[in-house]
Protein backbone atom coordinates (compact mmCIF):
# COMPACT_ATOMS: atom_id res chain seq x y z
CA UNK A 1 0.00 0.00 0.00
CA UNK A 2 1.48 3.20 -0.77
CA UNK A 3 0.20 6.68 -0.33
CA UNK A 4 -0.34 9.02 -3.09
CA UNK A 5 -3.49 11.41 -1.84
CA UNK A 6 -3.95 14.41 -3.42
CA UNK A 7 -0.55 14.35 -5.13
CA UNK A 8 -1.37 16.97 -7.54
CA UNK A 9 2.24 17.75 -8.93
CA UNK A 10 3.51 14.77 -10.36
CA UNK A 11 7.02 14.89 -11.17
CA UNK A 12 7.63 15.19 -14.67
CA UNK A 13 10.84 13.85 -16.24
CA UNK A 14 11.40 15.30 -19.05
CA UNK A 15 14.67 15.48 -20.99
CA UNK A 16 13.83 15.61 -25.68
CA UNK A 17 10.98 16.45 -27.60
CA UNK A 18 9.24 18.82 -24.97
CA UNK A 19 7.40 20.71 -27.74
CA UNK A 20 5.75 17.44 -29.21
CA UNK A 21 5.22 16.17 -25.86
CA UNK A 22 3.19 19.60 -24.93
CA UNK A 23 1.59 19.75 -27.48
CA UNK A 24 0.53 16.11 -27.46
CA UNK A 25 -0.45 16.23 -23.45
CA UNK A 26 -2.58 19.05 -24.32
CA UNK A 27 -4.39 16.79 -26.92
CA UNK A 28 -4.76 13.84 -24.79
CA UNK A 29 -6.07 16.10 -22.06
CA UNK A 30 -8.46 18.13 -23.87
CA UNK A 31 -11.49 15.94 -23.65
CA UNK A 32 -11.54 16.01 -20.42
CA UNK A 33 -11.13 19.79 -20.35
CA UNK A 34 -14.17 19.92 -22.45
CA UNK A 35 -16.71 17.93 -20.46
CA UNK A 36 -15.44 19.70 -17.32
CA UNK A 37 -16.63 23.03 -18.90
CA UNK A 38 -19.72 21.31 -20.59
CA UNK A 39 -21.23 19.92 -16.75
CA UNK A 40 -19.34 22.09 -14.31
CA UNK A 41 -18.54 25.60 -15.77
CA UNK A 42 -21.08 26.90 -18.27
CA UNK A 43 -23.95 25.07 -16.17
CA UNK A 44 -22.83 26.84 -13.35
CA UNK A 45 -22.78 30.57 -15.12
CA UNK A 46 -26.17 29.27 -16.56
CA UNK A 47 -27.54 28.64 -12.98
CA UNK A 48 -26.32 32.06 -11.70
CA UNK A 49 -28.25 33.94 -13.96
CA UNK A 50 -31.48 31.92 -13.95
CA UNK A 51 -31.16 32.25 -10.37
CA UNK A 52 -31.57 35.92 -10.72
CA UNK A 53 -35.08 35.11 -12.57
CA UNK A 54 -38.47 34.48 -11.42
CA UNK A 55 -38.00 31.52 -14.70
CA UNK A 56 -40.10 28.40 -14.77
CA UNK A 57 -39.74 25.80 -17.49
CA UNK A 58 -43.94 26.32 -18.09
CA UNK A 59 -43.56 30.57 -18.75
CA UNK A 60 -43.14 28.97 -22.47
CA UNK A 61 -40.02 31.50 -22.64
CA UNK A 62 -36.48 30.10 -23.40
CA UNK A 63 -34.07 30.26 -20.65
CA UNK A 64 -32.17 32.58 -22.74
CA UNK A 65 -34.80 35.34 -22.23
CA UNK A 66 -34.65 34.83 -18.50
CA UNK A 67 -34.02 38.43 -17.84
CA UNK A 68 -36.74 39.26 -18.44
CA UNK A 69 -38.43 37.82 -15.53
CA UNK A 70 -35.22 39.77 -13.76
CA UNK A 71 -36.18 40.09 -10.03
CA UNK A 72 -33.50 41.02 -8.76
CA UNK A 73 -31.87 39.10 -5.48
CA UNK A 74 -35.64 38.22 -4.61
CA UNK A 75 -34.35 34.35 -4.43
CA UNK A 76 -31.90 34.73 -2.33
CA UNK A 77 -33.62 36.96 0.30
CA UNK A 78 -36.91 34.04 0.10
CA UNK A 79 -34.06 31.77 0.69
CA UNK A 80 -33.52 32.79 3.94
CA UNK A 81 -36.65 32.90 4.95
CA UNK A 82 -37.15 29.69 4.12
CA UNK A 83 -38.12 27.34 6.90
CA UNK A 84 -38.37 24.59 4.80
CA UNK A 85 -35.03 24.47 2.90
CA UNK A 86 -33.41 25.04 6.61
CA UNK A 87 -34.75 22.20 8.35
CA UNK A 88 -33.58 20.17 4.74
CA UNK A 89 -30.57 21.13 5.43
CA UNK A 90 -30.21 20.67 9.65
CA UNK A 91 -32.00 16.94 9.14
CA UNK A 92 -29.32 16.43 5.91
CA UNK A 93 -26.46 17.46 8.30
CA UNK A 94 -28.55 15.42 11.28
CA UNK A 95 -28.24 12.47 8.94
CA UNK A 96 -25.01 12.57 8.63
CA UNK A 97 -23.76 13.18 12.16
CA UNK A 98 -25.72 9.81 12.87
CA UNK A 99 -24.80 7.27 9.69
CA UNK A 100 -20.57 8.43 9.77
CA UNK A 101 -19.84 7.71 13.48
CA UNK A 102 -21.92 4.76 13.57
CA UNK A 103 -20.55 3.66 10.13
CA UNK A 104 -16.72 4.46 10.79
CA UNK A 105 -17.12 2.36 14.50
CA UNK A 106 -18.67 -0.71 12.88
CA UNK A 107 -16.48 -0.64 10.07
CA UNK A 108 -13.43 -0.05 12.22
CA UNK A 109 -14.95 -3.21 14.33
CA UNK A 110 -15.40 -5.38 11.58
CA UNK A 111 -11.47 -4.49 10.29
CA UNK A 112 -10.27 -5.46 13.49
CA UNK A 113 -12.06 -8.95 13.46
CA UNK A 114 -10.58 -9.29 9.84
CA UNK A 115 -7.01 -7.70 10.64
CA UNK A 116 -5.44 -11.33 10.42
CA UNK A 117 -5.74 -14.50 8.83
CA UNK A 118 -8.49 -17.04 10.05
CA UNK A 119 -10.41 -19.76 8.35
CA UNK A 120 -13.02 -18.83 6.05
CA UNK A 121 -11.74 -15.11 5.81
CA UNK A 122 -11.67 -14.64 2.31
CA UNK A 123 -15.45 -15.58 1.62
CA UNK A 124 -16.50 -13.75 4.67
CA UNK A 125 -14.51 -10.90 3.76
CA UNK A 126 -16.53 -10.93 0.00
CA UNK A 127 -20.07 -11.34 1.28
CA UNK A 128 -19.34 -8.68 3.78
CA UNK A 129 -19.62 -6.57 0.91
CA UNK A 130 -22.43 -7.41 -0.91
CA UNK A 131 -24.24 -4.87 0.46
CA UNK A 132 -22.56 -1.88 -0.88
CA UNK A 133 -22.75 -3.32 -4.74
CA UNK A 134 -26.11 -3.12 -4.41
CA UNK A 135 -27.69 -0.30 -6.13
CA UNK A 136 -28.81 1.81 -3.97
CA UNK A 137 -32.03 2.60 -5.71
CA UNK A 138 -32.82 -1.09 -5.19
CA UNK A 139 -31.45 -0.75 -1.91
CA UNK A 140 -34.62 1.36 -1.07
CA UNK A 141 -36.77 -0.51 -2.55
CA UNK A 142 -35.70 -3.76 -0.28
CA UNK A 143 -35.94 -1.33 3.06
CA UNK A 144 -39.10 -0.29 1.96
CA UNK A 145 -40.25 -3.94 1.74
CA UNK A 146 -38.59 -4.64 5.50
CA UNK A 147 -39.98 -1.75 6.59
CA UNK A 148 -44.03 -2.70 5.63
CA UNK A 149 -46.54 -3.13 9.18
CA UNK A 150 -46.69 -6.68 7.18
CA UNK A 151 -42.87 -7.04 6.57
CA UNK A 152 -40.23 -9.25 7.99
CA UNK A 153 -39.03 -6.53 10.44
CA UNK A 154 -42.32 -6.28 12.61
CA UNK A 155 -42.29 -10.09 11.65
CA UNK A 156 -39.03 -10.65 14.19
CA UNK A 157 -40.15 -8.11 16.63
CA UNK A 158 -43.44 -9.83 16.66
CA UNK A 159 -41.30 -13.68 17.43
CA UNK A 160 -39.36 -11.95 20.58
CA UNK A 161 -42.48 -9.67 21.84
CA UNK A 162 -44.29 -12.82 21.68
CA UNK A 163 -47.57 -11.11 20.26
CA UNK A 164 -48.00 -9.88 16.49
CA UNK A 165 -46.58 -6.20 15.95
CA UNK A 166 -47.63 -4.31 13.73
CA UNK A 167 -45.73 -0.90 13.39
CA UNK A 168 -46.23 1.21 10.31
CA UNK A 169 -42.61 2.30 10.34
CA UNK A 170 -42.80 4.90 7.12
CA UNK A 171 -45.83 5.97 8.16
CA UNK A 172 -44.45 7.38 11.52
CA UNK A 173 -41.66 10.59 11.07
CA UNK A 174 -39.21 9.40 13.88
CA UNK A 175 -39.72 5.60 12.81
CA UNK A 176 -39.22 6.75 9.34
CA UNK A 177 -36.36 8.70 10.07
CA UNK A 178 -34.91 5.66 11.86
CA UNK A 179 -35.68 3.32 9.13
CA UNK A 180 -33.71 5.06 6.45
CA UNK A 181 -30.58 5.84 8.40
CA UNK A 182 -30.96 1.61 8.98
CA UNK A 183 -31.00 1.46 5.00
CA UNK A 184 -27.91 3.73 5.11
CA UNK A 185 -25.70 2.17 7.61
CA UNK A 186 -26.71 -1.26 6.01
CA UNK A 187 -25.36 -0.30 2.50
CA UNK A 188 -22.27 1.82 3.42
CA UNK A 189 -20.47 0.22 6.71
CA UNK A 190 -18.89 -2.58 4.30
CA UNK A 191 -17.34 1.00 2.50
CA UNK A 192 -16.02 2.07 5.69
CA UNK A 193 -14.65 -1.52 6.74
CA UNK A 194 -13.49 -2.07 3.19
CA UNK A 195 -11.62 0.93 3.05
CA UNK A 196 -10.36 0.77 7.20
CA UNK A 197 -8.82 -3.05 6.61
CA UNK A 198 -6.69 -2.05 4.07
CA UNK A 199 -5.63 0.37 5.87
CA UNK A 200 -5.14 -1.44 9.00
CA UNK A 201 -2.75 -4.13 6.79
CA UNK A 202 -0.92 -2.32 5.41
CA UNK A 203 0.73 -1.60 9.28
CA UNK A 204 4.11 -2.72 9.82
CA UNK A 205 3.91 -6.32 11.16
CA UNK A 206 7.37 -5.93 12.91
CA UNK A 207 6.82 -3.12 14.75
CA UNK A 208 3.93 -4.92 16.56
CA UNK A 209 5.73 -7.69 16.91
CA UNK A 210 8.35 -5.95 18.85
CA UNK A 211 6.11 -4.40 20.68
CA UNK A 212 4.36 -7.38 21.41
CA UNK A 213 7.91 -8.76 22.24
CA UNK A 214 7.97 -5.26 24.99
CA UNK A 215 4.56 -6.79 26.32
CA UNK A 216 2.54 -3.91 25.19
CA UNK A 217 -0.89 -4.93 25.71
CA UNK A 218 -3.98 -5.29 22.56
CA UNK A 219 -5.36 -2.08 23.31
CA UNK A 220 -1.67 -0.31 23.88
CA UNK A 221 -0.35 -1.34 20.38
CA UNK A 222 -3.65 -0.32 18.74
CA UNK A 223 -3.98 3.06 20.57
CA UNK A 224 -0.15 3.85 19.99
CA UNK A 225 0.76 2.07 16.65
CA UNK A 226 -1.98 0.81 14.58
CA UNK A 227 -4.39 4.25 14.94
CA UNK A 228 -1.35 6.89 14.31
CA UNK A 229 -0.56 5.15 11.41
CA UNK A 230 -3.96 5.06 9.95
CA UNK A 231 -4.44 8.56 10.83
CA UNK A 232 -4.80 9.34 6.52
CA UNK A 233 -6.99 6.30 5.68
CA UNK A 234 -9.40 7.65 8.41
CA UNK A 235 -9.78 10.98 7.18
CA UNK A 236 -10.01 9.72 3.94
CA UNK A 237 -12.29 7.23 4.98
CA UNK A 238 -14.42 9.48 6.83
CA UNK A 239 -14.36 12.44 3.82
CA UNK A 240 -15.60 10.08 1.19
CA UNK A 241 -18.57 9.20 3.88
CA UNK A 242 -19.18 13.11 4.24
CA UNK A 243 -19.25 13.77 0.72
CA UNK A 244 -21.10 10.65 -0.77
CA UNK A 245 -23.90 10.65 2.73
CA UNK A 246 -24.17 14.87 2.16
CA UNK A 247 -25.76 13.93 -1.65
CA UNK A 248 -27.73 11.04 -0.15
CA UNK A 249 -31.27 10.58 -2.62
CA UNK A 250 -31.89 7.35 -4.08
CA UNK A 251 -32.61 5.34 -1.12
CA UNK A 252 -34.45 7.42 1.04
CA UNK A 253 -36.51 9.00 -1.57
CA UNK A 254 -37.73 5.47 -2.57
CA UNK A 255 -38.46 4.92 0.76
CA UNK A 256 -40.60 7.33 1.92
CA UNK A 257 -40.24 10.34 -0.96
CA UNK A 258 -38.93 12.57 1.78
CA UNK A 259 -41.96 12.05 3.70
CA UNK A 260 -44.14 11.70 6.29
CA UNK A 261 -44.56 15.57 5.92
CA UNK A 262 -41.31 16.19 5.46
CA UNK A 263 -39.69 13.42 8.38
CA UNK A 264 -37.23 11.63 6.38
CA UNK A 265 -36.47 15.27 3.63
CA UNK A 266 -32.87 15.75 2.84
CA UNK A 267 -31.81 18.62 0.43
CA UNK A 268 -31.20 16.89 -2.40
CA UNK A 269 -34.84 15.49 -1.87
CA UNK A 270 -35.85 19.27 -0.97
CA UNK A 271 -34.15 20.17 -4.24
CA UNK A 272 -35.94 17.91 -6.77
CA UNK A 273 -39.25 18.09 -5.50
CA UNK A 274 -38.95 21.68 -5.56
CA UNK A 275 -38.15 21.29 -9.05
CA UNK A 276 -40.79 18.67 -9.33
CA UNK A 277 -44.00 19.83 -8.02
CA UNK A 278 -43.46 24.10 -7.19
CA UNK A 279 -41.78 24.05 -10.65
CA UNK A 280 -40.35 27.48 -9.93
CA UNK A 281 -36.48 26.98 -11.26
CA UNK A 282 -34.90 30.25 -10.94
CA UNK A 283 -35.16 29.91 -7.05
CA UNK A 284 -34.12 25.96 -7.18
CA UNK A 285 -31.00 27.74 -9.24
CA UNK A 286 -30.52 30.14 -6.12
CA UNK A 287 -30.76 26.82 -3.59
CA UNK A 288 -28.25 24.74 -5.62
CA UNK A 289 -25.60 27.80 -6.08
CA UNK A 290 -25.77 28.18 -2.79
CA UNK A 291 -25.10 24.93 -1.80
CA UNK A 292 -22.56 24.26 -4.33
CA UNK A 293 -21.13 27.75 -3.21
CA UNK A 294 -21.04 26.72 0.67
CA UNK A 295 -19.64 23.06 -0.39
CA UNK A 296 -17.13 24.31 -2.53
CA UNK A 297 -15.39 26.72 0.59
CA UNK A 298 -15.74 23.60 2.82
CA UNK A 299 -14.17 21.48 0.60
CA UNK A 300 -10.91 24.05 -0.50
CA UNK A 301 -10.68 24.11 3.53
CA UNK A 302 -10.41 20.89 4.14
CA UNK A 303 -8.48 19.49 0.59
CA UNK A 304 -6.32 22.35 1.89
CA UNK A 305 -5.62 20.78 5.51
CA UNK A 306 -6.17 17.15 3.98
CA UNK A 307 -2.93 17.51 1.69
CA UNK A 308 -0.89 19.61 4.45
CA UNK A 309 -1.48 16.69 6.75
CA UNK A 310 -0.82 13.72 4.21
CA UNK A 311 2.45 15.73 3.20
CA UNK A 312 3.51 15.26 7.15
CA UNK B 1 -0.31 -12.58 16.46
CA UNK B 2 -1.71 -15.60 19.16
CA UNK B 3 -4.68 -15.34 20.44
CA UNK B 4 -6.74 -16.91 22.42
CA UNK B 5 -9.73 -19.49 21.76
CA UNK B 6 -12.25 -17.63 23.60
CA UNK B 7 -11.21 -14.57 20.96
CA UNK B 8 -11.75 -16.64 17.90
CA UNK B 9 -14.92 -17.65 19.39
CA UNK B 10 -15.84 -14.01 19.91
CA UNK B 11 -14.77 -13.21 16.42
CA UNK B 12 -16.37 -16.02 15.15
CA UNK B 13 -19.87 -15.08 17.01
CA UNK B 14 -19.57 -11.24 15.96
CA UNK B 15 -18.27 -11.74 11.95
CA UNK B 16 -21.49 -14.20 11.58
CA UNK B 17 -23.90 -12.43 13.22
CA UNK B 18 -22.88 -9.04 11.16
CA UNK B 19 -22.62 -11.27 8.00
CA UNK B 20 -26.43 -13.05 8.66
CA UNK B 21 -27.88 -9.59 9.64
CA UNK B 22 -26.49 -7.69 6.39
CA UNK B 23 -27.77 -10.71 4.56
CA UNK B 24 -31.15 -10.38 5.60
CA UNK B 25 -32.50 -7.29 3.04
CA UNK B 26 -30.86 -9.03 0.42
CA UNK B 27 -32.13 -12.39 0.65
CA UNK B 28 -35.62 -11.45 1.48
CA UNK B 29 -35.43 -9.59 -1.77
CA UNK B 30 -34.78 -13.22 -3.76
CA UNK B 31 -36.81 -14.82 -2.00
CA UNK B 32 -39.57 -12.45 -2.90
CA UNK B 33 -38.63 -12.62 -6.83
CA UNK B 34 -39.70 -16.38 -6.45
CA UNK B 35 -42.69 -16.36 -4.29
CA UNK B 36 -46.36 -16.29 -6.01
CA UNK B 37 -48.45 -13.49 -5.01
CA UNK B 38 -50.67 -15.01 -2.38
CA UNK B 39 -47.27 -15.11 -0.52
CA UNK B 40 -45.95 -11.70 -1.08
CA UNK B 41 -47.46 -9.68 1.71
CA UNK B 42 -48.56 -11.42 4.78
CA UNK B 43 -50.56 -9.99 8.20
CA UNK B 44 -48.32 -10.89 11.21
CA UNK B 45 -48.58 -14.74 11.65
CA UNK B 46 -48.51 -16.20 8.18
CA UNK B 47 -45.47 -14.31 6.81
CA UNK B 48 -43.61 -16.84 4.56
CA UNK B 49 -39.54 -16.50 4.33
CA UNK B 50 -39.07 -18.61 2.30
CA UNK B 51 -40.90 -19.30 -0.96
CA UNK B 52 -43.67 -21.95 -0.28
CA UNK B 53 -44.39 -22.72 -3.96
CA UNK B 54 -41.76 -21.05 -5.45
CA UNK B 55 -42.52 -19.75 -9.30
CA UNK B 56 -40.59 -17.89 -12.19
CA UNK B 57 -44.12 -15.91 -12.53
CA UNK B 58 -42.64 -12.69 -11.39
CA UNK B 59 -39.81 -12.52 -14.17
CA UNK B 60 -42.81 -13.89 -16.55
CA UNK B 61 -44.76 -10.97 -15.91
CA UNK B 62 -41.76 -8.41 -15.80
CA UNK B 63 -41.58 -9.37 -19.73
CA UNK B 64 -45.11 -9.35 -20.80
CA UNK B 65 -46.98 -12.57 -19.81
CA UNK B 66 -50.07 -11.67 -17.92
CA UNK B 67 -50.40 -13.46 -15.02
CA UNK B 68 -53.91 -15.19 -13.79
CA UNK B 69 -53.29 -14.29 -10.53
CA UNK B 70 -52.18 -10.65 -10.97
CA UNK B 71 -54.96 -9.86 -13.41
CA UNK B 72 -53.38 -6.91 -14.56
CA UNK B 73 -50.77 -7.01 -17.57
CA UNK B 74 -47.70 -4.62 -18.11
CA UNK B 75 -48.40 -2.25 -20.35
CA UNK B 76 -44.59 -1.56 -21.01
CA UNK B 77 -42.53 -4.73 -20.08
CA UNK B 78 -39.21 -4.59 -18.16
CA UNK B 79 -37.12 -5.50 -21.38
CA UNK B 80 -37.14 -1.74 -22.40
CA UNK B 81 -35.71 -0.25 -19.16
CA UNK B 82 -33.44 -2.94 -19.27
CA UNK B 83 -32.09 -2.35 -22.62
CA UNK B 84 -31.81 1.47 -21.45
CA UNK B 85 -30.09 0.83 -18.03
CA UNK B 86 -27.47 -1.56 -20.44
CA UNK B 87 -26.74 1.13 -23.03
CA UNK B 88 -26.83 4.55 -21.14
CA UNK B 89 -24.21 2.74 -18.58
CA UNK B 90 -22.05 0.85 -21.57
CA UNK B 91 -21.73 4.01 -23.55
CA UNK B 92 -21.20 6.56 -20.26
CA UNK B 93 -18.20 3.92 -19.68
CA UNK B 94 -16.71 4.60 -22.97
CA UNK B 95 -17.00 7.98 -22.75
CA UNK B 96 -15.32 8.06 -18.90
CA UNK B 97 -12.50 5.80 -20.03
CA UNK B 98 -11.43 7.91 -23.28
CA UNK B 99 -11.64 10.89 -21.91
CA UNK B 100 -10.47 10.25 -18.19
CA UNK B 101 -7.68 7.52 -20.05
CA UNK B 102 -6.25 9.90 -22.23
CA UNK B 103 -6.03 13.00 -19.64
CA UNK B 104 -4.34 10.62 -16.54
CA UNK B 105 -2.11 10.10 -19.31
CA UNK B 106 -1.00 13.24 -20.49
CA UNK B 107 -1.06 14.43 -16.67
CA UNK B 108 1.09 11.48 -15.59
CA UNK B 109 3.42 12.01 -18.60
CA UNK B 110 3.59 15.55 -19.64
CA UNK B 111 1.97 16.76 -16.85
CA UNK B 112 -0.79 18.51 -18.88
CA UNK B 113 -4.11 19.71 -17.35
CA UNK B 114 -2.46 20.65 -14.17
CA UNK B 115 -5.99 21.67 -13.28
CA UNK B 116 -8.45 18.87 -13.38
CA UNK B 117 -7.38 16.61 -10.79
CA UNK B 118 -8.66 19.21 -8.02
CA UNK B 119 -11.27 20.08 -11.11
CA UNK B 120 -12.72 16.53 -11.05
CA UNK B 121 -12.49 16.15 -6.70
CA UNK B 122 -14.64 19.29 -6.90
CA UNK B 123 -17.00 18.04 -9.44
CA UNK B 124 -16.93 14.27 -7.00
CA UNK B 125 -17.97 16.60 -3.94
CA UNK B 126 -21.19 18.16 -5.77
CA UNK B 127 -24.06 16.77 -5.15
CA UNK B 128 -25.58 15.90 -8.73
CA UNK B 129 -28.97 17.29 -7.62
CA UNK B 130 -27.50 20.79 -7.01
CA UNK B 131 -25.82 20.77 -10.50
CA UNK B 132 -28.66 18.86 -12.70
CA UNK B 133 -30.99 22.13 -13.07
CA UNK B 134 -28.82 23.98 -15.66
CA UNK B 135 -28.34 20.19 -17.05
CA UNK B 136 -31.97 19.79 -17.39
CA UNK B 137 -32.50 22.74 -19.23
CA UNK B 138 -29.64 22.27 -21.83
CA UNK B 139 -30.43 18.97 -22.57
CA UNK B 140 -34.09 20.08 -23.63
CA UNK B 141 -32.75 22.76 -25.12
CA UNK B 142 -30.46 20.37 -27.45
CA UNK B 143 -33.42 17.54 -27.43
CA UNK B 144 -31.69 15.46 -25.13
CA UNK B 145 -34.42 14.16 -22.79
CA UNK B 146 -35.36 10.88 -22.72
CA UNK B 147 -32.69 9.16 -24.86
CA UNK B 148 -30.07 6.84 -24.36
CA UNK B 149 -27.31 8.88 -25.80
CA UNK B 150 -27.95 12.06 -23.91
CA UNK B 151 -28.28 10.12 -20.35
CA UNK B 152 -24.77 8.45 -21.41
CA UNK B 153 -23.23 11.65 -21.87
CA UNK B 154 -23.95 12.81 -18.29
CA UNK B 155 -22.95 9.29 -16.90
CA UNK B 156 -19.37 9.93 -18.75
CA UNK B 157 -18.85 12.98 -17.64
CA UNK B 158 -20.13 12.16 -13.68
CA UNK B 159 -17.61 8.89 -13.69
CA UNK B 160 -15.23 10.71 -15.46
CA UNK B 161 -13.28 11.88 -12.52
CA UNK B 162 -13.19 8.17 -11.24
CA UNK B 163 -11.81 6.83 -14.72
CA UNK B 164 -9.33 9.70 -14.54
CA UNK B 165 -8.09 9.03 -11.06
CA UNK B 166 -7.86 5.31 -11.32
CA UNK B 167 -5.48 5.33 -14.39
CA UNK B 168 -3.78 7.92 -13.88
CA UNK B 169 -2.49 5.84 -10.64
CA UNK B 170 -1.90 2.92 -13.02
CA UNK B 171 0.35 4.82 -14.97
CA UNK B 172 2.42 6.34 -12.48
CA UNK B 173 2.88 3.07 -11.07
CA UNK B 174 3.91 1.87 -14.54
CA UNK B 175 7.69 1.65 -15.08
CA UNK B 176 8.69 4.22 -17.65
CA UNK B 177 11.89 2.04 -18.96
CA UNK B 178 9.64 0.14 -21.73
CA UNK B 179 8.52 3.54 -23.20
CA UNK B 180 11.93 5.50 -22.79
CA UNK B 181 13.67 1.97 -24.94
CA UNK B 182 10.65 2.22 -27.29
CA UNK B 183 11.16 6.62 -27.51
CA UNK B 184 14.97 5.52 -28.24
CA UNK B 185 14.25 3.05 -30.90
CA UNK B 186 12.37 6.54 -32.95
CA UNK B 187 9.13 5.61 -32.14
CA UNK B 188 6.92 8.57 -31.65
CA UNK B 189 4.97 9.90 -28.10
CA UNK B 190 1.57 9.10 -29.97
CA UNK B 191 2.79 5.40 -31.65
CA UNK B 192 4.27 4.87 -28.01
CA UNK B 193 1.10 5.05 -25.84
CA UNK B 194 -1.04 3.65 -28.85
CA UNK B 195 0.91 0.49 -29.18
CA UNK B 196 2.98 0.14 -25.67
CA UNK B 197 1.49 1.58 -22.83
CA UNK B 198 -2.33 1.07 -23.39
CA UNK B 199 -1.73 -2.68 -24.67
CA UNK B 200 0.27 -3.12 -20.97
CA UNK B 201 -2.13 -1.28 -19.19
CA UNK B 202 -5.21 -3.77 -20.61
CA UNK B 203 -6.16 -5.46 -16.93
CA UNK B 204 -5.91 -1.50 -15.52
CA UNK B 205 -8.23 -0.30 -18.32
CA UNK B 206 -10.69 -3.42 -17.84
CA UNK B 207 -10.68 -3.21 -13.62
CA UNK B 208 -11.30 0.69 -13.86
CA UNK B 209 -13.70 0.16 -16.63
CA UNK B 210 -16.23 -1.97 -14.52
CA UNK B 211 -15.91 -0.13 -12.19
CA UNK B 212 -16.91 3.02 -14.14
CA UNK B 213 -19.84 0.70 -15.44
CA UNK B 214 -20.91 0.02 -11.83
CA UNK B 215 -21.36 3.25 -10.75
CA UNK B 216 -23.17 4.29 -13.99
CA UNK B 217 -25.20 1.07 -13.85
CA UNK B 218 -26.33 2.33 -10.26
CA UNK B 219 -27.61 5.49 -11.32
CA UNK B 220 -31.05 6.50 -9.80
CA UNK B 221 -31.43 10.03 -9.96
CA UNK B 222 -29.92 11.39 -13.28
CA UNK B 223 -32.37 8.61 -15.01
CA UNK B 224 -34.67 10.16 -12.99
CA UNK B 225 -34.22 13.52 -14.30
CA UNK B 226 -33.76 13.22 -17.60
CA UNK B 227 -35.52 10.02 -18.51
CA UNK B 228 -39.47 10.40 -18.95
CA UNK B 229 -41.13 7.33 -20.94
CA UNK B 230 -39.17 5.85 -23.75
CA UNK B 231 -35.57 5.43 -22.07
CA UNK B 232 -36.71 5.15 -18.31
CA UNK B 233 -33.59 3.26 -16.30
CA UNK B 234 -34.58 -0.09 -14.44
CA UNK B 235 -34.76 1.71 -11.22
CA UNK B 236 -36.94 4.80 -12.51
CA UNK B 237 -39.08 1.68 -14.06
CA UNK B 238 -39.19 -0.21 -10.93
CA UNK B 239 -41.64 2.67 -9.79
CA UNK B 240 -44.41 2.14 -12.20
CA UNK B 241 -44.57 -2.22 -10.90
CA UNK B 242 -47.71 -1.54 -9.18
CA UNK B 243 -51.22 -0.96 -9.55
CA UNK B 244 -54.49 0.33 -8.65
CA UNK B 245 -55.88 -2.95 -8.26
CA UNK B 246 -53.17 -5.23 -6.58
CA UNK B 247 -51.26 -2.36 -4.97
CA UNK B 248 -47.13 -2.67 -4.79
CA UNK B 249 -46.28 -5.50 -6.97
CA UNK B 250 -43.88 -6.70 -4.22
CA UNK B 251 -42.72 -10.17 -6.66
CA UNK B 252 -42.13 -8.44 -9.60
CA UNK B 253 -40.30 -5.22 -8.06
CA UNK B 254 -38.15 -8.24 -6.20
CA UNK B 255 -37.78 -9.85 -9.62
CA UNK B 256 -36.25 -6.83 -11.21
CA UNK B 257 -34.36 -5.74 -8.91
CA UNK B 258 -32.75 -8.85 -8.19
CA UNK B 259 -31.56 -8.89 -11.94
CA UNK B 260 -30.59 -5.06 -11.27
CA UNK B 261 -28.31 -6.00 -8.44
CA UNK B 262 -26.60 -9.12 -9.87
CA UNK B 263 -24.34 -7.43 -12.45
CA UNK B 264 -22.78 -5.10 -9.88
CA UNK B 265 -22.50 -7.18 -7.25
CA UNK B 266 -20.62 -9.82 -9.92
CA UNK B 267 -18.53 -7.41 -11.23
CA UNK B 268 -17.40 -5.99 -8.19
CA UNK B 269 -16.11 -9.51 -6.54
CA UNK B 270 -14.32 -10.03 -9.71
CA UNK B 271 -12.35 -6.34 -9.39
CA UNK B 272 -12.16 -6.68 -5.56
CA UNK B 273 -8.54 -5.69 -5.68
CA UNK B 274 -9.30 -2.51 -7.23
CA UNK B 275 -12.23 -1.45 -5.42
CA UNK B 276 -9.95 0.51 -2.78
CA UNK B 277 -8.21 2.34 -5.44
CA UNK B 278 -11.30 3.35 -7.21
CA UNK B 279 -14.07 4.07 -4.26
CA UNK B 280 -10.57 6.39 -2.46
CA UNK B 281 -9.87 7.83 -5.99
CA UNK B 282 -6.59 6.19 -5.92
CA UNK B 283 -5.76 7.73 -2.82
CA UNK B 284 -5.31 3.98 -1.06
CA UNK B 285 -3.50 1.57 -3.13
CA UNK B 286 -4.35 -2.06 -2.12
Amino acid sequence: MTMAALDTNTPVMEHEDTRDSRRLGIWLTLPAQILVLFIAVFPILMQVYISLTDWSPLDGIGWWQAHELWNSFANYSDLMADDRFWSALGRTVLVMAICVPVEFLLGLGLAILFVDDFPGRRFLYSVLLIPMMVVPAVAGYMFFMLFQSGGPVNDILSFFYGAPVTIAWLADPDLAFFAVIVSDIWQWTPLMFLILLAGMVGVPEDQLRAATLLGASWATRFRTIVLPRMKTIIIIALAIRVIENFKVFDNFYIMTGGGPGVATETISIYIYKVTQQELIWGYVAAVALVILIALSVVSAIAIKRMSRGVSQ
Amino acid sequence: MNRSLSFEIFRYAAILTIVALSLVPTLWMASMAFKPIAEWSATGADLTWWPKSPTLDNFRFLFGESSSDLIVALDRTAARPILASLLSAVFGTLIAMVAGTSAAYGLSRFGSGGNLPLALIQLRIFPPMAVMIPVMIMWAFLDLIDTWYGLALVYGIVTMPFAFWLMKTFFDDMPREIEDAALVEGCSRLRVFWKITLPMMRPALASSALFVFILNWSDYLIGLLLTTRDWVTIPVYMASLSSSMTGQLYGAKAALGLIAAIPPVVLGIAIQKHLVRGLTFGALKQ
